[in-house]
């Protein structure tokens, strides 16, 4: 199995010129097709560009989420794809954001859209995740996302016993780092290890409370003006582990390594050499973040979720889009970063896994 | 042999969708039994149900205009099979007849039901007028059906 995309050769850069995004909030009482429309108006601001300059449209939601099938017709206006090619994925925003650069690779467009949006509030998302896992063998057990997660956790806590006490000082330092721009309330660790067990070892205030919110970024072949630092999206990479968490090494995220290596490859550098100054993961609870830490080899010299990443709250499906925001616009406000890596992750205990390394173009 | 497995499983699961600002605007309408469309200051289209942007012209809509409940049979069908309404949970039974209205003052269609089912007795053109409920609550339902003008 290769592990290799296509080789790096003589391809043309990829720019991202525009993003903005919603909330993360607990309940935005706006309708998906007003947040959509908020978040594209403010990518395609931040981007110096209107509907006109936009050649495709990539969207992400999820039917079963939305409680619409094809959701994506909730949003075909507001995107601007009435009488425009728009392709809707059902997976985290991130992957979007990775197909439509495979549509500027193929030279099929000069700029593309992508919007992503996700409304936890409107149903029990908990409970609407059941459905995604197995028919005849998981979800007459009621196993869901929480689930899964509750038993990875419990895979990586059986050898360590001090993983409590260190996942409740990890959601508790990025709780801190998110607040006030999160819905999460910041807490001291002492305080996350007395919040109730809601999939043990996992307690409810290590876990990202999960929210509404709607992200939109604008990825071209064409450089952004001149005045701000430019962001290249120099490498991508995804992979999907298999569906049933038994059939895995739960204590890796085995996929998000292969992922990382195949973005390096794009970008022309091996995971080794890859020095990486910012990573924005995608991790709902502590444990995930370990093993990104692990799966990327990623140490002390790099920055990982200044902003509290998604522990101060996220929405589902907008997780891995917001990470590439926030990894554009840390890549833009600091001139000592010169590489970063957004990354998202979908499906049941971390089942599909997405990669992309910015670099600052200058 | 590869027989189907029955897995019985049943979910009370809900979802609750903010309206949006128009469609907000447009419900409380229907209360008073008053219908709003929203028109697109390029392309001068009169928007019925409302929504936010013209996908035409991607322009913010703002400008309302009144409806009225009457108007033009676009297309209609009767269907001859039950149908299970997925707000109540009871069945409507068959036949029934379905329409496409262009009410008047509108560009657009809106689909409704239609208080006849004889076929021979529905053609593209007929003036139709919305049957409402006696006590509007603010939703699409208020309009019973529409009846036809003779």
């Amino acid at each position: 199995m290769s592990e290799m995309n296509a080789p790096n050769g003589d391809r043309r850069p990829i720019f991202i010129v525009g993003v903005g995004e919603t909330g993360p909030v607990a309940q935005d009482p706006r309708s998906i097709p007003e947040m959509v429309l908020a978040a594209v108006d403010k990518a395609l601001a931040d981007a110096g560009m209107g509907h006109d300059d936009i050649d495709a449209i990539v969207t992400a939601s999820i039917d079963l989420f939305d409680g619409l099938t094809a959701s994506n017709i909730a949003v075909t206006e507001v995107v601007g794809a009435v009488m425009k090619p728009e392709t809707r994925i059902a997976a985290d925003g991130l992957a979007a954001a990775i197909h439509a650069a495979c549509e500027l690779r193929s030279e099929a467009y000069q700029t593309v859209l992508v919007a992503a949006h996700g409304k936890a509030s409107m149903s029990d998302f908990r409970s609407l995740t059941r459905w995604a896992m197995d028919p005849i063998h998981l979800q007459p057990l009621d196993a869901d996302f929480l689930v899964c997660a509750g038993l990875q956790a419990s895979a990586m806590a059986a050898a360590d016993g001090g993983a409590q006490r260190r996942w409740a000082e990890l959601a508790a330092r990025r709780r801190s780092s998110a607040a006030p721009g999160g819905f999460a309330a910041a807490l001291p660790a002492e305080a996350v290890l007395a919040s109730p067990v809601v999939a043990a070892p996992l307690r409810e205030a290590m876990c990202a409370p999960l929210g509404d919110g709607a992200a939109a970024v604008v990825l071209s072949v064409r450089p952004p003006a001149p005045g701000r630092r430019s962001v290249r999206l120099a490498g991508m990479g995804y992979d999907l582990e298999a569906h049933a968490i038994g059939d895995r090494e739960l204590t890796r995220w085995e996929g998000l390594g292969r992922a990382l290596r195949r973005a390096c490859a794009d970008a022309g550098i091996t995971s080794e050499e890859a020095a990486i100054d910012l990573a924005e993961p995608s991790c709902l609870y502590p444990h995930e973040e370990e093993l990104f830490r692990d799966a990327c080899g990623i140490g002390g010299e790099t920055v990982i979720s200044p902003d509290g990443g998604l522990f101060g709250g996220t929405a589902p499906v907008v997780a891995g889009l917001s990470r590439l925001i926030a990894a554009t616009r840390g890549l833009r406000g600091n001139a000592r970063y010169r590489r970063a890596l957004a990354h998202g992750a979908w499906g049941p205990a971390g089942q599909g896994q997405a990669v992309a390394l910015l670099e600052a173009a200058d | 042999m590869n027989e189907a497995i029955l897995v019985p499983i049943e979910m009370a699961v809900t979802w609750r969708y903010a309206s949006g600002a128009a469609m907000e605007r447009f419900c409380s309408g229907l209360m008073e039994r008053r219908i709003e469309a929203l028109r697109c200051g390029v392309c001068r289209r009169s928007y019925l149900p409302p929504r936010p942007i013209c996908g035409n012209c991607h322009a913010p809509l703002s400008e309302w205009v009144s409806v009225a409940d009457e108007g033009r049979l676009e297309a209609w069908t009767v269907l001859q099979v039950p149908m299970l309404d997925a707000r109540t949970g009871d069945m409507r039974e068959a036949p029934y007849g379905m329409g496409l209205i262009q009410l008047d003052g509108a560009d657009t269609t809106i689909n409704h039901y239609l208080a006849e089912s004889d076929p021979a007795r529905l053609s593209i053109g007929l003036r139709v007028r919305a049957v409402w409920r006696p006590e509007p609550r603010g939703a699409m339902d208020d309009i019973v059906h529409f009846e036809v003008l003779r």
